[in-house]
């Protein structure tokens, strides 16, 4: 059954993805079929973008479904928000195809390539079925497969003992979440008899309190598992970084954003919100996430690991602004609860356009040094100026500048923090406000962090031989960067285009609300923020400046080496030191020969941040769960006749449960 | 003549910039017992830097010489957003206190970038340390604003004076003085000044933003130091206009933009002195002693925001 005029390319999007793309690749090695098989790939997702396009500004709503094939219903619908997360897959999948093409060509032998690429299309899919189903079976299955292709995927990569740890750690943590997902399906059954979504949203009113808390629990920690918040982050800073770089791209851009999806579209659209407290639950996430993941971020000086932690920051940033959308909403104050909602999501699009950047980047500078280690590089602006700038365009995003568009989402943010002190609520009427103050910290320290990422990678003098002789990557890498960039700088210099369509989704969400003022104002005044920036650089820009090369001074000594250029870690020192109750370092030094303690041969020093606390969480879980699965084998006795009591056993209770329910 | 009025007062931000820079050079000269040079020598600086060729390091890329250009961009902005003699801004209307102060932080991430460009440790040491305490000064710049725009109800600086004019001059209340102390310390850390940075040294030791600046030459070098002072005398006129923004010309009539231009003047040259007093006084603190000195600050300004909540009713 279909339904709309987008309906044609929204199926072929789906087929192309699943079906096509997979079984060209197998069928055939060749380069010519890869090649199309990318050109599917790339048209799909832009035939993708269309209709996610035509959703999202509410002209088309296709719904597809495929019930009569599958043994529970699986449909798949486009709403505004389902259209809104759509366009964030394939606006985002479009440019990541095209930097993927020459890097995976570049790192990957023939067969591998072709595995890859299968996967990568199905990883589009799986979550383009998660964002787009209407069904919570079709949801599930989305969900399940979304973290299988993509632990596929960071196999295909290597297959060390140590990746399979953390891809192990992966799967558990995604399992544990998927638990809870499920679980918030079921509990939903017993009031709204279906799974399919339009039935759980017409019985959202008439849950019981008790089982709407549940539910709304299970929600954020199934969610917030995927999403990474802290303390449920433990995997991200393993898997992302080990992912092949366009695949981290996506994961740490799309993937988690459909955690944001799932807790929208639970707590706002089934459940239409609920008391206070799930507000400050949810606040205190962001907050909490959102300081620790940026002084993780500092701390470290491998760039795709410091990019996985502000994905944890990130993550923070956008569940302030449900919190407060939450809390508004708890508080009878529907409009401000619009303009948190719509900063929350602005700011998950915002974040999927600049930290695929940033992973791109981090892939374009691993294709031409072959290490993402900041310690061994610098001085690649010059010699990698196009991937220099994209780069630049991305961190001044996620650190919020104004003219780039992380500024207008935390903004929007901070505006509806302000609007806090307008509640009649005391408690309300003083956390929000103060809560500035933690998104102005994390903004600052963000601020830090990326001084000294693109700092000590691109500026300054090389590091190390590698980045010395680095070259500029190909380009479709190049054009695959610069269009998530010109995107960046759309959204920062013209909000307007995204906010308005953003304002009529979040009415859908919230009814009978307006448009907020601030949002309109935001959009006004940005172009004038730009116009007397960008002309005032322009003007002192017009004037004629004479240079001339001359050395960097020395001290009057003969010259500076590279080893003289403050590094990474020296960098973010001060910091670490202020915080140091946070990171609470293992140091050890260790000088040989030892009875020798001022003529040395050699000293070697290590300081390893330590996750005392992370250990502190997990550790009773694990020793529970291990107890039992020792006390468990003990029913496992390999005797037929023991197995058959026990199916005997099962039986009875069932009999009985069945005859007493009624 | 709205219009007229708004270019007037950013004019008189940035022309008068290098003036307040050097008066209170001027005062802490005279406070030492030495006779400091003359008030217009800055002016005379700004002219020979612009004049004079540009020395580049070979290490470095074009983020080099186009971050003073965004920094000077970026302050020129800023001040746009500060009323000075009337209660209204060029960009203050609809542009509001987070855009003013992401504005200014956008500059200055551009110059911490310019100071890692050069290639030498100072630079680095420099950037590293303007990124802790600029980490650190945000939040209580933007809790001390809020506190203000909690009680004014509105979030534009315009808005925010113009209902701080309506008040009576003696119903200070407690959240204007928490509010006052914190954005005080803030703006002495923003600004470079004593106990937070040295600004006339060149010491690797007690240097910040000296270190960052150290490898420009000639018109950049200008930019920078235009730009510093520019930064100085909009936040000494953002401090003026919400704590004691009385005598502002009420309407556009040119007298009482006259009376206002005179008061703004003896206003300014009160916290000149105070600026200068407490540079000479203070000593310069520990690096590691600034996050306390942030850290009063932070604190005082979520006092004010929390006493907001009583001197609403």
């Amino acid at each position: 059954m279909l339904i709309g005029p987008t309906g044609a390319p929204f199926v072929l999007l789906l087929v192309v993805l699943g079906v096509a793309v997979p079984l060209i690749l197998i069928a055939s090695r060749a380069q010519s079929a890869r090649r199309l098989a990318i050109t599917l790939i790339l048209a799909a997702s832009f035939a993708g973008c269309v209709v996610a396009v035509f959703g999202f500004l509410g002209r088309s709503a296709p719904r597809l479904d495929l019930s009569w094939a599958t043994p529970f219903p699986f449909s798949l619908a486009l709403d505004r928000l389902s259209a809104f997360f759509l366009l964030l897959v394939c606006a985002v999948g479009i440019p990541v195809t095209i930097f993927a093409g020459p890097y995976f060509d570049l790192h990957y032998s023939e067969r591998r390539r072709n595995w890859t690429w299968g996967f990568f299309s199905l990883f589009l899919l799986s979550m383009i079925v998660v964002v787009t189903a209407a069904t919570g079976f079709a949801f599930l299955v989305g969900w399940e497969l979304m973290t299988l292709v993509s632990s596929g995927l960071i196999l295909i990569e290597g297959d060390s003992a140590e990746r399979r740890h953390n891809v192990f750690i992966y799967l558990l943590m995604m399992h544990v979440g998927a638990a809870a997902v499920a679980a918030c399906f079921f509990l939903f059954l017993p009031y709204s008899h279906s799974l399919d979504f339009g039935a759980i949203r017409g019985s959202g009113a008439g849950i019981p309190a008790g089982i709407r808390a549940a539910i709304f629990l299970a929600a954020f920690v199934g969610f917030g598992a995927k999403a990474g918040i802290i303390p449920l982050h433990l995997w991200l800073p393993r898997a992302h970084p080990i992912a092949p770089t366009p695949v981290s791209a996506l994961m740490s851009g799309v993937m988690l954003k459909t955690a944001v999806y799932g807790l929208v579209r639970f707590a706002f659209d089934f459940l239409g919100g609920g008391p206070p407290w799930w507000g400050y639950v949810v606040l205190l996430a962001g907050a909490v996430s959102g300081l620790l993941g940026v002084l993780y971020a500092i701390a470290e000086h491998d760039l795709k690991r410091l990019l996985a932690y502000h994905s944890v920051e990130n993550i923070g940033i956008i569940y302030l602004g449900l919190g407060t959308s939450l809390l508004f909403l708890a508080y009878n104050a529907p409009l401000l609860a619009a303009l948190a909602l719509i900063a929350a999501l602005l700011h998950t699009l915002n974040h999927a356009l600049f930290k695929s950047l940033l992973f791109l980047g981090a892939g374009a500078i691993s294709s031409a040094t072959g290490t993402v280690d900041l310690e061994e590089l610098g001085g690649l602006q010059s010699r990698m100026p196009v991937t220099g700038t994209s780069f630049l365009v991305a961190c001044c995003s996620i650190v919020g500048l104004p003219l780039f568009n992380g500024f207008i989402s935390e903004w929007l943010t901070f505006r509806s923090f302000l609007a806090g002190s307008v509640l009649t609520n005391t408690k309300a009427q003083v956390v929000l406000p103060l809560m500035v103050g933690v998104l102005a910290l994390i903004g600052g320290l963000a601020a830090a962090c990326f001084v000294k990422a693109f700092g000590v990678a691109f500026l300054g003098r090389p590091r190390s031989a590698e980045s010395e002789h680095a070259v500029e990557v190909a380009v479709p890498m190049r054009s695959g960067m610069v269009l998530l960039a010109a995107a960046c700088l759309l959204i920062g210099v013209s909000p307007g285009l995204i906010l308005r369509p953003l304002a009529s989704l979040v009415q859908g969400l919230i009814p009978g609300v307006g448009v907020p003022e601030e949002t309109l104002n935001i959009a006004r005044i940005m172009p004038w923020i730009a116009a007397t920036v960008l002309g005032t650089v322009a003007l002192v820009g017009a004037f004629k400046r004479r240079k001339r090369i001359a050395r960097t001074w020395a001290c009057g000594l003969p010259g500076l080496s590279s080893r003289m250029q403050y590094t990474s870690t020296v960098f973010s020192k001060p910091i670490r030191f202020v915080f140091a109750r946070v990171y609470r370092p293992d140091r050890k030094i260790e000088q040989l020969p030892a009875d020798q303690p001022y003529f040395p041969v050699s000293i070697s020093y290590r300081s390893v941040r330590t996750t005392s606390y992370e250990r502190a969480l997990y550790r009773p879980f694990v020793e529970v769960i291990v107890s039992l699965a020792y006390r468990l084998r003990r029913l496992q006795t390999g005797n037929i006749q023991v197995y058959l009591l026990y199916i005997f056993l099962a039986l009875v209770s069932l009999l009985t449960f069945l005859r007493f329910q009624r | 003549m709205r219009l007229t009025l708004d270019i007037l007062q950013v004019l008189i931000l940035i022309l008068g910039a290098p003036l307040v820079r050097a008066i209170v050079a001027r005062l802490k000269a005279r406070l030492q017992r030495r006779r400091g040079s003359s008030v217009w020598r800055p002016y005379a600086e700004l002219f020979k830097l612009l004049c004079k060729e540009e020395l580049v390091p070979p290490t470095s890329s074009a983020v080099f010489r186009v971050a003073p250009m965004v920094l000077f961009g970026a302050t020129v902005c800023a001040a746009g957003f500060v009323p000075v003699v009337h209660a209204s801004a060029l960009l203050g209307s609809r542009g509001d206190f987070f855009l003013f102060v992401y504005v200014l932080a956008l500059g200055r991430f551009f110059l911490s970038l310019g100071g890692l460009d050069g290639g030498s440790a100072f630079g680095g040491m420099g950037a590293s340390r303007e990124a802790l305490i600029s980490s650190l000064a945000e939040a209580p710049f933007l809790l001390g604003l809020v506190a203000i725009a909690v009680l004014a109800a509105r979030a534009d600086i315009a808005g925010m004076v113009a209902w701080t004019l309506g008040q009576n001059v003696f119903n200070i209340s407690a959240v204007h003085i928490l509010a006052l102390t914190s954005l005080a310390m803030v703006t002495l850390a923003e600004t470079g000044r004593m106990p937070v940075d040295n600004p006339t040294t060149h010491l690797e030791l007690t240097m910040i933003h000296e270190g960052m600046v150290l490898e420009y030459s000639g018109p950049s070098l200008a930019l920078i130091e235009w730009a510093s002072a520019i930064k100085l005398h909009t936040l000494l006129a953002l401090l003026i206009a919400l704590f004691f923004p009385w005598g502002m010309a009420s309407s556009g009539a040119a007298w009482g933009i006259a009376v206002a231009l005179l008061l703004y003047c003896a206003k300014v040259a009160v916290l000149m002195i105070l600026l200068s007093v407490i540079e000479s006084a203070v000593a310069k603190l520990r690096m590691y002693l600034v996050p306390d000195f942030l850290g009063v600050a932070s604190a005082l300004s979520a006092l004010a925001v929390i006493f907001t909540m009583w001197m609403k009713r």
